[in-house]
């Protein structure tokens, strides 16, 4: 504190609804008897003009330079007093807000003991303004400039719908082409769209977008910095042909001696070592795959150098790096199918006539045959689910969404191919939910497409044909039926390497394995850390439609995040004290938006990807890190001013975080629900911004019992809060302090119940253990001075 | 099959503990997981001759028809072969739940449309009780003349044939610590799973 | 090579071929087989267990301790033992309260168990353990030009939580064999299906139409003989094969050998030592193809 501090208390009635049950007056003859308050009010409605002028006035005429507002929960006005505060000349961060509504008025009914507990609510916020600090958020430009991760349809409509808006985006893709799975499909459900036909202008678009740099062949390597300025290396393996010079004239792969398995034909056709993955592959470049070139691979060969007329072969092509600053980065990754050979019960792999339903698309497109003998398939049986909706070992619990549709419009596709085509759909249960899949399904069953309602037992090779076994449940008979073709549908998974890109950006995963979405509702397209976005099948499978609307979606999110070249940052941020620092580096782990860095001799906190959480200021052995706006000298004078003073008795403390868990807290005070006056909340940012220190001081200064509730959706996590409260626990032992009068739990917002049932129990625990002795108190207080 | 000749389920016939129980049952843990999609009834190789399938079988506990899932011939026409249970996709123990379910019925006495089952099961663990291993023919006896003594003519030209092969004891093939069979039947009783 | 040997009921009457054949392979190949003294009934799968579970776990883990106490893991010949004592085995390891619970009914009869005993089917010992190179050396007469179906039966390769040594919808491992003692191995479909062994006396029909599938799957294949590692299942697919020619108005007369039988005769053992005057459905014609007179 450089100066004195002189401090403003107004309390509020809230028009009866805190006046009828705490004795305002009362409250405020208490407030302005307390250390370096200048002046104590009430108010009928604080928050109304009148109110805020009364402030504005109290801070102009009595100097005042710290000021307390006792009202309703700061989650309703925090924003009001502190525009109030800045509109008088007082930095916003030197107010501080005192919750007796919810937290008090609304939750209690007996008068003496909500009063009591106001005023020491109150006495807090007093000392702790007196060790609060002015701070300015902080404005940092952005590179407006955007990196997707993806060449599928979802990273080609997010590229391009930013690149329309003025952006300079960077699309990567793993692949030698973009276009993705789309590119590989013969029409898409329900319109018999072309899917080609309606990707590959895109594609064409996008490669001659003069904002959008593709980069093919390319992945990223790794990722720092923070939102807004995002650092990445992306690695690009050689192509070994060079785009520029490459005119697909196709020579090269006339003459090429060795075949593979085309990955883009689902391996049913073979290509050449070099090769173009589609005819409208972008770039419209050829490709060597290493695995297969004799040259990589006996060091002979080298024909296609030869033949090429525009000198575009370049075997000495290395691998190199490319570095990159963005402003946000997209995750559009897509999907991979689960391997089907391990369901040994439908036979994939043991006849070429079992296939799967991506390399039925390509059949369709190559005019449908039998992979056997060529020959036109009658017969056709789908089988829908496999490995999807599973809880087995080898399975996925999710529906994969696409199948049902998917072998609705094959089935037809077949039927139009081939006259006298049957095809039999094995179904579990036909989603339809989309705009138009209901009246598809009813086409197909008018069509004549057979469903059978049964997931298939098994697929049997049997000579020249395929055997299916089913139960036909509706019916309730065995089915057996021979086909020339089956087409299996697998479940859809992430693609490779999902887990590692996760790590390297920083964000979660879902329990389905794709990325976790910040909110299931209301952030669908953001992830944990800022900047950071995702969109198309990374998320979870879906179809084009819903892919193409979250991309835009995603675009419109992202251009309001870099669109004022500059993003706002709070300055409730950690920072380090350089000199206490010896950069042991354990805060570093614990930080969950990686925020902190090793520096020279010291860590470096990023200001920018800094959440306030406060997790890593007890982590430090050293105590060289602290939290603006949450300072330990600021909580530990909140904490003794709470907990010293009047004798209600017992005392709890229960330190609540400050976005899900309050306002739970308030919900339940918004509920009129009852619960012991003898709970006293403070909010901080997460339970893990507090450590054995500030609960010694509470215990000192005379609390009973703590709790600590953290909500289920917080950057400190369920175990993570769990592991706190063990060592909490050993070492309140150590101080003789017995570990029942600690407790902890998580929350949702809506799950006040639960929390004020802990109230209730938690209150009458510690009232049968008895209150700390006062030699207790004591004892602890004579030993914090070594702390 | 008085369920399905009735147009809706007959009250009488729903006993709603009978899914817990169930539920408490080896092989019964995860039956409400079970979304009835027939792999099972597909797989079974004995399904033929079974009057429901195993799928409706989980669909009655689901339902708590206990009387009629324990009453099937289903749960004593499995052959305990596992095809189901290595199919199933939600992990469900099937042939382990019709074992139960058969140990159930056996000591509920609950009739079904198979005497012959429960007999055979009671006629086995005796023989295997009194000597310590199976002894076909006194098993065979044992079980024609509680249930059809007719049969006993049919099985004698079998073991006839058996006997010329040199495949057939007469005599049992006993163990020597046949104490030890009563006293494991008797504490095994008392401790029942 | 050293097991404890654990016959099962069968083995000593209907399906004494089956011992006289592993023993006289197992000599050759140097495998010692040492019978658990005294051991019971395994617990028969259902058979007993229906009736009284506890009592049906108590008699597996009876063979279990008597087999711990030599030190040795356990080897069987037929596929339902090898299932009932290995889900036993499983369940004593997993579940503590279950093994509680058998160890009381143990003690009761001063017999303890520490789950200490691994179970195989003599199929596993004899491929995994003794291996594919040893075996052909022993071949003195390659089965060549013979055509052979190797029937699986159910609880050999499942549940693979339990047999877990070949894939349970595409085992290789018989087929291996027979390629090994060069024969050709037939490629049917149910090969893994189930004979119904646990109906053969109570729902005989129902076996037979069971059976019946299976045989004629074989035979349309092409299969000359079938092999099959369960004496349950050879009883259904040997023993019954008349009267299912019988009541299906049908011609199959398709030797069924225990897959022992098969490596005995091509290893030149005699054939009296194979018990191949046992088996029902003659397997004369098979053997003079090969010169092998009994």
């Amino acid at each position: 504190m450089s100066e004195e501090p002189l401090i403003g208390v107004y309390i509020c009635h809230c028009g009866g609804n805190i006046s009828d049950t705490v004795n305002v007056e009362m409250v405020k003859e208490a407030a302005s008897l307390f250390r370096g308050v200048k002046v104590a009010q009430t108010y009928e409605y604080l928050c109304s003009n009148p109110g805020q002028d009364m402030i504005k006035k109290g801070i102009r005429e009595h100097r005042l330079n710290r000021v307390v507002v006792a009202s309703c929960s700061p989650r309703m006005h925090l924003d009001t007093f502190r525009q109030a505060v800045k509109s008088a000349g007082l930095n916003p961060y030197l107010l501080d807000m005192v919750n007796i509504r919810e937290h008090c008025s609304w939750v209690h009914d007996e008068k003496e003991s909500a009063t009591a507990k106001a005023i020491a609510l109150i006495r807090g916020a007093v000392e702790r303004a007196r060790y609060l600090e002015p701070l300015e958020p902080k404005s940092i430009p952005v590179e407006k400039k955007i990196l997707v991760i993806g060449g599928g349809v979802a990273g080609i409509y997010a590229s391009i719908e930013l690149a329309d808006k003025g952006y300079q985006v960077y699309l990567i893709e793993k692949r030698p082409s973009i276009g993705g799975h789309m590119a590989q499909l013969s029409k898409t459900f329900p319109t018999f769209d072309c899917s080609a036909c309606i990707l590959t202008p895109k594609m064409v678009y996008a490669s001659q977008n003069p904002n959008i740099k593709i980069v093919t062949n390319a992945e990223p390597l790794n990722i720092r910095g923070s939102p807004g300025n995002y650092k990445v290396t992306v690695k690009i393996r050689p192509r070994f042909v060079d785009e520029d010079k490459c005119t697909a004239c196709s020579e090269c792969t006339k003459c090429c001696p060795v075949k593979k398995p085309s990955e883009f034909e689902e391996n049913l056709i073979e290509e050449k070592a070099i090769y173009i993955p589609f005819q409208q592959a972008v770039p419209n470049a050829y490709v060597i795959d290493k695995d297969y070139c004799l040259y990589f691979t006996k060091g002979v060969c080298r024909l296609c150098e030869r033949f090429c007329k525009g000198k575009a072969i370049i075997f000495d092509q290395k691998e190199e790096n490319m570095e990159l600053n963005v402003g946000a980065i997209i995750v559009c990754t897509g999907y991979e199918q689960l391997n089907l050979k391990k369901f040994g019960q439908y036979s994939f792999g043991l006849h070429p006539d079992i296939v799967s339903n991506l390399q039925f698309e390509r059949l369709m497109l190559q005019s449908v045959h039998r992979p056997s003998n060529g020959k036109t398939p009658r017969k056709v049986a789908f089988i829908l689910c496999v490995g999807s909706r599973s809880n087995s070992s080898n399975g996925m619990e999710y529906c994969c969404k696409i199948g049902c549709m998917n072998a609705i419009k094959q089935a037809l596709l077949l039927e139009k191919a081939v006259p006298d085509a049957e095809p039999w759909i094995f179904y579990t249960d036909i989603r339809a939910h989309g705009k138009g899949y209901e009246e598809f399904y009813a086409s197909a069953r008018n069509h004549g497409v057979k469903f059978v309602r049964g997931r298939a037992a098994e697929v049997m090779p049997n000579g020249d044909e395929v055997l299916v076994k089913a139960e036909d449940t509706l019916f309730g008979m065995q089915i057996e039926e021979a086909f020339d073709l089956v087409v299996l549908s697998p479940a859809l998974i992430p693609n490779q390497g999902t887990l590692e890109l996760a790590e390297m950006l920083g964000i979660d995963l879902g329990s389905d394995g794709f990325f976790l979405e910040r909110h299931h509702k209301l952030r669908g397209v953001e992830t944990k850390r800022e900047g950071i976005f995702i969109a198309g099948c990374a998320q979870g499978p879906k179809d084009v439609r819903e892919t193409t609307m979250e991309s835009m979606a995603t675009a419109s999110k992202v251009a309001t995040f870099i669109g004022k070249g500059e993003i706002s940052v709070s300055p409730e941020v950690a920072y380090v004290t350089s000199e206490k620092c010896n950069a042991c580096g354990i805060c570093i782990d614990y930080c969950p938006t990686k925020a902190i860095e090793e520096a020279q001799n010291e860590v470096a906190i990023n200001s920018i990807s800094c959440i306030g959480c406060g997790i890593c200021v007890p982590i430090c052995p050293r105590e060289a890190i602290d939290l603006n706006h949450c300072t330990d000298s600021q909580l530990i004078a909140q904490i003794r001013g709470v907990c010293e003073g009047e004798t209600t008795s017992p005392k709890i403390i229960a330190f609540l975080e400050r976005t899900t868990a309050y306002g739970s807290a308030d919900l339940g005070g918004q509920n009129r629900r009852s619960y012991p006056a003898n709970i006293r909340i403070i909010g901080v940012p997460t339970t893990g911004r507090l450590g054995i220190k500030h609960l010694l001081h509470a215990f000192a200064a005379g609390a009973d019992g703590i709790i600590f509730i953290e909500g289920d959706d917080s950057a400190f996590s369920e175990e993570q809060l769990r592991n706190h409260v063990i060592e909490l626990k050993k070492r309140l032992h150590t101080f003789n302090i017995e570990s029942l009068r600690l407790v902890s739990t998580t929350t949702t917002l809506p799950q006040y119940e639960k929390m004020l049932d802990l109230f209730e129990t938690f209150t009458e625990r510690i009232s049968r253990i008895g209150s700390l002795p006062k030699e207790r108190r004591d004892e602890i207080r004579g030993k914090l001075g070594g702390l | 099959m008085e369920v399905i000749s009735a147009h809706t389920i007959a009250p009488h016939l729903v006993n709603p503990l009978f899914t817990k129980e169930v539920m408490e049952m080896r092989g019964g843990e995860k039956i409400l997981d079970c979304i009835q999609c027939g792999v099972c009834s597909g797989s079974c190789p004995a399904r033929f001759a079974m009057d429901y399938t195993p799928m409706q079988i989980i669909r009655m506990v689901q339902l708590g028809l206990k009387e009629t899932a324990l009453a099937s011939s289903t749960i004593w026409i499995c052959a305990s072969c596992y095809a189901c249970t290595t199919r199933c996709p939600r992990d469900i123990n099937i042939t382990v739940l019709m074992s139960s379910l058969k140990n159930l019925a056996l000591r509920e006495g609950i009739s079904t449309k198979i005497e012959t089952k429960p007999k055979f099961h009671r006629s086995f663990a005796e023989v295997v009780r009194k000597y310590g291993r199976i002894h076909e023919p006194e098993l065979i006896t044992k079980l024609m003349k509680k249930t059809d003594p007719e049969a006993l003519f049919h099985n004698a030209a079998l073991g006839l044939r058996l006997w010329r092969k040199g495949k057939i004891r007469l005599l049992p093939s006993k163990i020597k610590q046949r104490n030890h069979l009563l006293a494991i039947f008797e504490k095994a009783s008392k401790e029942e799973i | 090579m050293k097991y404890a040997y654990f016959p099962g009921c069968s083995v000593h009457s209907t399906a004494q071929e089956y011992g006289e054949s592993c023993k006289a392979i197992s000599k050759v190949l140097g495998i010692e087989l040492i019978e658990i003294p005294d051991w019971n009934c395994c617990g028969a799968i259902d058979a007993v267990y229906s009736y009284s579970p506890l009592f049906s776990l108590a008699l597996s883990a009876r063979n279990l301790s008597l087999a711990e106490k030599m030190k040795m893991d356990v080897v069987t010949l037929c596929s339902a033992c090898y299932h009932t004592l290995s889900r036993t085995n499983k369940l004593f390891d997993e579940d503590p309260k279950l093994k509680e619970k058998i160890e009381r009914v143990l003690n009761s009869v001063q017999l303890d168990y520490h789950g200490k005993v691994k179970v195989r089917h003599y199929l596993d010992v004899l491929l995994n353990d003794v291996g594919f190179d040893k075996i052909t050396q022993h071949v003195r007469v390659p089965l060549k030009g013979l055509n052979v179906a190797p029937y699986y039966g159910c609880l050999l390769v499942r549940p693979p939580n339990i047999s877990n040594f070949d894939d349970p919808e595409h085992p290789r491992l018989m087929d291996e064999l027979i390629e090994t003692l060069g024969a050709s191995s037939v490629n049917y479909i149910d090969k893994t299906r189930c004979c119904g062994a646990s109906l053969a006396i109570t729902d005989e029909a129902v076996m037979m139409e069971m059976v019946k599938k299976i045989l004629l799957n074989a035979k349309d294949a092409g299969a000359e003989c079938l092999i099959t590692p369960c004496p349950l299942c050879q009883f259904n697919l040997d023993v019954k094969q008349h009267d299912i020619e019988s009541s299906y108005k049908l011609e199959i007369n398709l030797p069924i050998l225990y897959f022992t039988q098969l490596v005995g005769i091509s290893f030149g053992i005699e054939p009296n030592d194979l018990g191949l005057n046992k088996n029902c459905v003659s397997p004369t014609k098979l053997l003079q193809r090969f010169e092998i007179t009994r």
